[in-house]
């Protein structure tokens, strides 16, 4: 299995005494895309968060390119510019504009020089056409654009893989949407990504492999098809009835 | 002859007025350069009590050393009149250690430290208060703790606390007043000495407190303005459409670490 870009063993993670993730097993090649879905409280933004060690995790391996990112002296920092990452609630750097929020990553991690930084920032802008909005700051945006910028930011490091925690859970119905498309865009162009997400029909678009947690273990992970027609697991089958149940009841 | 109230503030204004100008100008300097500095000391610290605990036990060792040196610093400067700490700072350090400095040196460098140990706390809050996604966001562009600290937290940290901070300010033009006791030659010390002349406590005084009502409530409105205009516009310019954008190159084949 070397051709997998992130490969994570037996990765466990408590706060206290609360086990949230009590052994993950899981990889994924370069350019795949995957869904992860499951019920509140099953750990699947902990997991997410635990990639990229956002949280550190107790115990287990985390394989990027065949090297374990948690033993003593790996270069966490580098690490993290390489997995990029898209959240909930935006997280845009709310004392910058649009574009500096993207170029400030670029200058003073990867240290581009500014210009070079600025043409990168203003194509990935103009592929989540925000590249009208790069003088406004954050807070004169909405939430759909917040979350383009926010995109656009991750893209601009060159990541080789793109972790989104449920990025259109805090939007409104209508601007789901065009976030949706964005990344819809992003699957096809062949970007690696690894997506916590609500949206079972999106899921099924643009994912090589669904995963669906609960209680802090991977209970089934497979095909879209496999997953959300036929699920094999007890607790997949009932979470996705109650899925169906709720979205038409 | 006696006179009238408003003859007296006339005379005084009239033969001391140059007197008061200069004690004016050794007030607001302390009070500016106290707040300056004991701002930056305050930035300084409150970060470093703000360090990430550390996967090695030496390096966690000596963070809590300097959060208990910090602490203790804040304590012992919050906890003392400013007044003692002058009287403490300035014949301490010439009898036991034979440094003398100017008063005014000293009443800076007292001003400074106290201001200091106020900060310290009002940055620790003001850095508490910025939303922790903001620090996760930078982390997950590969940001250092420090690149974050600089470029993130603290712009955003120093514009919540810059009410704080002008709020020191203020205190400092008022409490300067205690540095009489060392012979720094600041406003208070300044109207003493003329009172001890013409001996006319009152007028004397009348005239100090509305030269330092005058002077807080000119930093008040200063102070207002600019946060005014750190908060910004609330508009924007779009770019133009036809603004030319660049493709020359593929993106990032150079910026390896």
């Amino acid at each position: 299995m070397e051709n997998n870009l992130i490969e994570i063993k037996n990765l466990k993670k408590s706060f206290g005494k609360i086990n949230v993730l009590k052994g993950i097993d899981f990889s994924i090649k370069k350019g795949d895309v995957s869904c992860i879905i499951g019920p509140s409280g099953s750990g699947k933004s902990t997991f997410l968060r635990c990639i990229n060690l956002l949280d550190y995790p107790t115990s287990g391996e985390i394989l990027y390119k065949g090297e374990n990112v948690l033993k003593n002296n790996y270069n966490v920092d580098f690490y993290r510019s390489k997995v990029g990452m898209v959240f909930q609630q935006f997280n845009l750097f709310n004392n910058m504009n649009v574009l500096d929020n993207c170029t400030i990553g670029q200058v003073k991690v990867l240290k581009k020089d500014y210009n070079s930084a600025k043409e990168n920032a203003l194509k990935f802008l103009e592929k989540v056409q925000m590249s009208k909005f790069i003088e406004a700051k954050p807070s004169q945006l909405s939430g759909g654009q917040k979350q383009r910028v926010a995109i656009a930011r991750a893209l601009s490091m060159d990541s080789e893989i793109l972790l989104f925690d449920e990025p259109t859970s805090a939007l409104d119905p209508e601007t789901v949407g065009e976030v949706l498309k964005v990344m819809k865009d992003l699957a096809q162009s062949g970007l690696t990504m690894i997506i916590v997400t609500h949206e079972m029909a999106f899921a099924r678009e643009v994912s090589n492999k669904i995963v669906f947690m609960d209680d802090g273990i991977i209970c089934e992970q497979g095909k879209p098809e496999e997953i959300l027609v036929n699920p094999k697991n007890e607790r997949t089958k009932n979470f996705l009835f109650r899925f169906i149940v709720g979205e038409s009841g | 002859m006696e006179r009238t109230f408003f003859e007296w503030v006339g005379y005084i204004l009239g033969h001391y007025g140059s007197w008061f100008l200069e004690g004016t100008a050794i007030t607001l300097l302390i009070s500016l350069l106290g707040t300056i500095i004991g701002f930056l000391i305050g930035l300084g610290l409150g970060s470093a009590k703000k360090l990430p605990r550390s996967s090695s036990k030496i390096k966690n060792f000596f963070l809590m050393i300097l959060n208990g040196l910090i602490t203790c610093y804040v304590e012992i400067f919050r906890g003392t009149p400013m007044m003692v700490q002058a009287i403490v700072i300035y014949f301490g350090m010439q009898e036991f250690m034979g440094i003398s400095f100017s008063p005014t040196i000293a009443g800076i460098i007292i001003v400074s430290i106290n201001t200091g140990a106020y900060m310290v706390e009002v940055v620790r809050g003001g850095i508490e208060s910025v939303d922790p996604g903001q620090m996760e966001a930078a982390k997950s562009i590969g940001m250092s703790h420090g690149q974050a600290m600089i470029y993130v937290i603290l712009p955003q940290t120093i514009k919540n606390i810059l009410p704080a901070t002008g709020n020191e300010f203020i205190i400092n033009i008022k409490d300067t007043s205690v540095l009489n006791v060392i012979s720094v030659t600041e406003l208070f010390f300044v109207t003493k000495s003329i009172k001890g002349a013409i001996f006319r406590t009152y007028e004397t005084f009348i005239v100090a407190a509305l030269i330092y009502f005058v002077l807080t409530l000119t930093v008040t409105r200063l102070l207002k303005m600019l946060e005014k205009r750190m908060d910004g516009s609330k508009e924007f310019v779009h770019a133009s459409s036809t603004m030319p954008i660049l493709f020359l190159k593929k993106p990032g084949e150079k910026n390896g670490k």
